[in-house]
C-alpha cells in the first residue's frame, strides 16, 4: 500500500521492505514514499469520427418556412386574378349630364377622340390623382354647376366682361374645377386655350431671348409647344378660321389679312425663333373672330404677377409682364385685349411658396391679405393695372357631405385602399379633414394609419 | 385618646362657668355673630363636581343612550349579530366634529384622551344607528341620527365628496365645460349638441309617416332629360326611397333625405384642421366621438395653451372626452375602455 493510500484510509503503513521480505524473504531496499507506479488503466474512447459515417443526409440552406415561394395553385385570392381587374365605371362627363342632379357625382373625362387633358398636361397634383384612380375623373360640385352656367352666358359676349379667378382655402379644389371648365369648354366646341401649370413659364425653365421689336423677352421653346398642344386640341376649329390682320415676320415672311390662320401657326411649329410671336399674333386673331368663343384658362394664375426667375443681362430679375407671352395672357386678362366672345379663368395655387399672391391681386380680388398691410406697402401700378376688373369666384372650402361620400366611393372603387368601407369611417375621416378635398383625399384617406 | 377627649369635654361642660373668662353682658352686644352661609344652590346635575360638566354630561348621556339602544336591539334580536351579517353591513363614513369644535360645545378645554373616549361613544351608537337602518326600524335609526347629528360637522357632504369627480354642469345653452391637461398643456372646452332642424326633431320624436318622400321624388324625375336614361344609368339610379315595407321610423325615409350632420371643433378660435396640420393630432382629437360613436352629435370650441401639438391635442382629447361623458352618461365606461391601452 503506497504512502498517499495508507495517509487516505489511515491505517498504518507497511513499508514494502517489511512486505515483501515477509513474504518472499528478500530484502528491498526502498523508502517508504517511493511506491512503484501503477500501469494506467486501458479505457476505450468514447469519442466518434466523423469520417464514419458518410450516410448522414445532407441540410440544404436553412429552411424559414415563411420564405418558401406558394404554389401558383393556392393564389385563389381575387388580388391575384390579373385577368378579372375591371376599371372604373363612371358616367362619362359631358355638357348635357352638368346639372344640378348630377351634383356630387363622379364623372370620368372623356378619352380616345379628345387629346385635349393629355395635350395640354395637368396640373401635378391632378396627374397624381388620375395615376392613383387609373381613369381621369372628377366630383361634380354645386359650385362646377355656377361656373359652367357662367361659361355659358359668357359664350356671346366678350371676354372683358367675364374675368373670373377661381380663389379658396388651399386644397379647396381650384384647379379641377379649373379642368372641368376646359374640359366643358372643350365638348361645346369652344376654342380652348388651357396653361395646366404657369409658374413654368416664369420658374425660368425653358429658354428665352429678348426680342427688339416688343421689347420684351421671349420663350421659343415654350411658346412652339404650346402651339403644337393648341393644335392638337383645336385643329378642327382652327382650319375654318382666316386672319383679319397683316402679319409680318423676321425671317422675311408675310402673311396678309385672309390667310389661313393654320399656316401662322405652322411657321411657329417650324421655326422655334419665330414661335413666341406667332403666339402673340393667333392670340389676336382668337381675339378678333366670333364664330367660336375662345376659353383662356390659366392654373397658378398668381404666378403672372410675380417676379420671375429670368435674369437679364445686368442679372436684375425680370419681372413676369416683361415676358412675351405671360403679358400677353396678362392683357387679356385685364381687358387691355379681350376675345370678341369668350372668357378668361384663372385659378390661383398655393402649392409653391416662392410665387405667393402678391398684394395687388389679393386687393384686386377682395381676399384677406396673409399679412398685415397699410396704405404705405408699396403697390405697383403696372401690377394694379393689370389686376383691374378681375372678378372673384370663392370656391367652398368644405366639401359637401354628400360630395365627400362620393369621393369617397370613387376612391374605394380602386379596390387599392387600406382603410374599410363603412359611413363611420367616413365621417371620421371627413371631421378629422373638415371638409378640405385634398386634406381628405391626401391624409384622410391614402396618408391615415389609424383605422 | 377618645375617652380621654370624652372626659376632658365633660369637665369642661362642669366647670365652663368656672373657668371661663368674665365677659360682661353689654360688650357682647356688638359681638357680631358668625351667620350662616347663603344657601349654596344645588348643582343641576352631579357632574357640577367635575369640573366639566357638559362634557360628563354628554358623555353619560350618550353612554345611556348607547345602554338603552343596546337592550332594544337584543330584544329586536339584532345583537348579538352573526360574523357574517357583520362582514356584510354598509360602510359607515362619520365625520365628527374635531377636537377644537368638541372643546367649543363642551364650554371646556378637551383634552385628547377625552375626546377620544366620546368618539368611541359616538361610533358605538353610530354602529347601533346603522343596524337599526339596516334592520328596517327606521324610527329608531332616525332617533339615534338626530342625537348623532349633533356631533357631526357641518361640512360633512362638502368632506365626504372631496377626492370624487363633481359632475359636470350644464349651462343655460346646454353646454358643459371641462379641463383636460396632458404634459405642459391645458384644455379648457365647452361641448354644446349639435342643432336639429324642427323637422328632424319631429322625426326623431314621433313616429308618423313622413309625407315628404313622394313629394320629392315627383320634383326631382323631371330634371333629367330622356336621352341620357338609356345611356347612364348609374347617374340616374332610382330615386332614393324608403324601403317599401317600412310605413315610418328611419327606414321609412330614402338615404339622401337624411341630413348628416358634421362635428366642427373650433380652437382658440381657429378650426381645427388649421390648427393640427399633423394627421396623428387630428385623429387623436376625433377619437373621443369615434369610441362613443357619436360623430357630428356635438361641436366644441376649445381653448389650449401650452406645450407642443401633442400635449394639446392630447388635453384636448381629455377634455372632450369629458364633454361627451357629461352629455351621454351611457357612454362614459366606452371612453374610459377605449383610453386605457392608447397611449394619448
Amino acid at each position: 500500500m503506497s504512502l498517499v493510500a495508507a495517509l487516505r484510509t489511515g491505517r498504518a503503513v507497511h513499508t514494502t521492505s517489511a512486505t515483501l521480505a515477509s513474504s518472499a524473504g528478500v530484502i528491498v531496499h526502498s523508502r517508504g514514499y517511493a511506491a512503484a507506479v501503477k500501469p494506467a488503466k486501458k479505457v476505450s474512447s468514447k469519442f466518434k469520427a466523423n469520417s464514419g459515417r458518410e450516410d448522414k443526409e445532407k441540410q440544404g440552406p436553412r429552411d424559414a418556412g415563411a420564405y418558401h415561394p406558394m404554389p401558383v395553385n393556392s393564389l385563389s385570392d381575387p388580388v391575384f386574378q390579373t385577368e378579372n381587374i375591371t376599371s372604373l365605371q363612371l358616367p362619362t362627363f359631358r355638357p348635357e349630364a352638368i346639372t344640378p342632379s348630377a351634383v356630387a357625382k363622379p364623372m370620368a373625362f372623356p378619352q380616345g377622340e379628345s387629346k385635349a387633358l393629355k395635350a395640354y398636361g395637368l396640373p401635378r397634383n391632378i396627374l397624381v390623382d388620375h395615376l392613383l384612380l387609373t381613369k381621369p375623373c372628377s366630383v361634380i360640385r354645386e359650385s362646377t354647376v355656377d361656373l359652367l352656367d357662367q361659361l355659358d352666358k359668357a359664350s356671346g359676349s366678350s371676354s372683358k366682361d367675364t374675368r373670373v379667378v377661381l380663389t379658396g382655402k388651399t386644397g379647396c379644389g381650384k384647379s379641377y374645377l379649373l379642368l372641368q371648365a376646359v374640359q366643358y369648354s372643350i365638348q361645346k366646341e369652344w376654342i380652348s386655350l388651357y396653361i395646366p401649370r404657369a409658374i413654368n413659364l416664369v420658374n425660368s425653365s425653358s429658354s428665352y431671348a429678348y426680342d427688339a421689336r416688343t421689347q420684351t423677352y421671349g420663350q421659343p421653346a415654350f411658346a412652339q409647344q404650346l402651339l403644337k398642344r393648341f393644335v392638337d386640341v383645336n385643329e378642327a376649329h382652327v382650319r375654318s378660321l382666316a386672319t383679319q390682320a397683316a402679319y409680318t415676320f423676321d425671317d422675311g415672311r408675310e402673311f396678309s389679312s385672309g390667310a389661313q390662320v393654320m399656316d401662322l401657326i405652322n411657321l411657329g411649329l417650324e421655326n422655334q425663333n419665330q414661335a413666341p410671336t406667332v403666339l402673340t399674333a393667333l392670340l389676336d386673331e382668337l381675339a378678333k373672330q366670333t364664330t367660336y368663343p375662345v376659353l383662356l384658362a390659366i392654373d397658378d394664375f398668381q404666378a403672372l404677377y410675380c417676379m420671375s426667375q429670368y435674369r437679364d443681362p445686368f442679372f436684375k430679375s425680370i419681372k413676369a409682364y416683361h415676358l412675351t407671352f405671360p403679358r400677353t395672357l396678362l392683357e387679356f386678362a385685364s381687358g387691355k385685349k379681350s376675345f370678341a366672345r369668350g372668357a378668361v379663368l384663372g385659378a390661383l395655387s398655393t402649392q409653391n411658396t416662392t410665387f405667393r399672391v402678391p398684394l395687388e391681386l389679393v386687393e384686386s380680388l377682395g381676399l384677406v391679405p396673409s399679412v398685415p398691410t397699410n396704405p404705405y406697402v408699396r403697390r405697383e401700378a403696372e401690377l394694379l393695372e393689370y389686376a383691374k376688373g378681375l372678378k372673384n369666384f370663392p370656391v367652398p372650402e368644405r366639401l359637401s357631405i354628400d360630395e365627400a361620400a362620393s369621393l369617397f366611393d370613387l376612391w374605394h372603387q380602386t379596390k387599392a385602399l387600406h382603410i374599410p368601407r363603412g359611413d363611420e369611417i367616413f365621417l371620421a375621416k371627413y371631421t378629422e379633414s373638415g371638409g378640405n378635398a385634398r386634406e381628405f383625399v391626401k391624409k384622410g384617406i391614402l396618408q391615415t394609419v389609424t383605422v | 385618646m377618645n375617652i380621654a377627649k370624652k372626659a376632658a369635654g365633660g369637665a369642661l361642660r362642669f366647670r365652663a362657668y368656672a373657668t371661663a373668662a368674665y365677659v360682661p353682658p353689654a360688650s357682647m352686644e356688638n359681638v357680631q355673630r358668625g351667620r350662616l352661609p347663603p344657601p349654596k344652590p344645588k348643582p343641576e346635575s352631579p357632574t357640577f363636581y367635575t369640573g366639566r360638566a357638559t362634557y360628563y354630561d354628554q358623555l353619560l348621556a350618550l353612554e345611556n343612550a348607547s345602554k338603552q339602544t343596546r337592550s332594544a336591539l337584543q330584544q329586536l334580536q339584532l345583537l348579538p349579530l352573526s360574523r357574517f351579517a357583520q362582514q356584510n353591513l354598509p360602510p359607515l363614513h362619520p365625520v365628527w366634529k374635531s377636537q377644537v369644535d368638541l372643546a367649543e360645545l363642551m364650554e371646556a378645554k378637551l383634552t385628547t384622551s377625552r375626546y377620544r373616549r366620546f368618539v368611541s361613544q359616538l361610533n358605538q351608537l353610530n354602529q347601533y344607528r346603522r343596524l337599526a337602518e339596516v334592520a328596517g326600524h327606521l324610527a329608531l335609526a332616525e332617533r339615534l341620527q338626530r342625537v348623532l347629528d349633533m356631533f357631526e360637522r357641518e361640512n360633512k357632504e362638502a368632506i365626504l365628496a372631496r377626492g370624487k369627480a363633481k359632475p359636470t354642469k350644464f349651462d343655460e345653452f346646454g353646454r358643459t365645460y371641462t379641463v383636460g391637461r396632458r404634459k405642459e398643456s391645458t384644455a379648457r372646452v365647452w361641448v354644446i349638441r349639435t342643432q336639429l332642424s324642427p323637422e328632424e326633431q319631429a322625426a326623431a320624436s314621433s313616429s308618423t309617416t313622413p309625407a315628404e318622400p313622394p313629394q320629392v321624388q315627383t320634383s326631382e324625375s323631371p330634371a333629367p332629360p330622356p336621352a341620357q336614361t338609356v345611356e347612364d344609368p348609374i347617374v340616374h339610379s332610382a330615386p332614393a326611397v324608403g324601403i317599401p315595407g317600412f310605413e315610418s321610423g328611419p327606414l321609412s325615409i330614402g338615404p339622401t333625405q337624411v341630413k348628416v350632420h358634421t362635428t366642427n371643433i373650433l380652437i382658440n378660435n381657429i378650426p381645427f384642421t388649421d390648427y393640427f396640420p399633423n394627421v396623428a393630432d387630428r385623429e387623436r382629437i376625433v377619437r373621443p366621438f369615434r369610441v362613443a360613436g357619436l360623430i357630428g352629435a356635438f361641436n366644441v370650441f376649445a381653448l389650449v395653451r401650452g406645450g407642443g401639438s401633442t400635449g394639446q391635442s392630447g388635453a384636448l382629447t381629455l377634455g372632450i372626452a369629458k364633454g361627451i361623458a357629461a352629455h351621454a352618461p351611457e357612454v362614459e365606461p366606452l371612453l374610459r375602455k377605449g383610453f386605457t391601452s392608447l397611449k394619448l
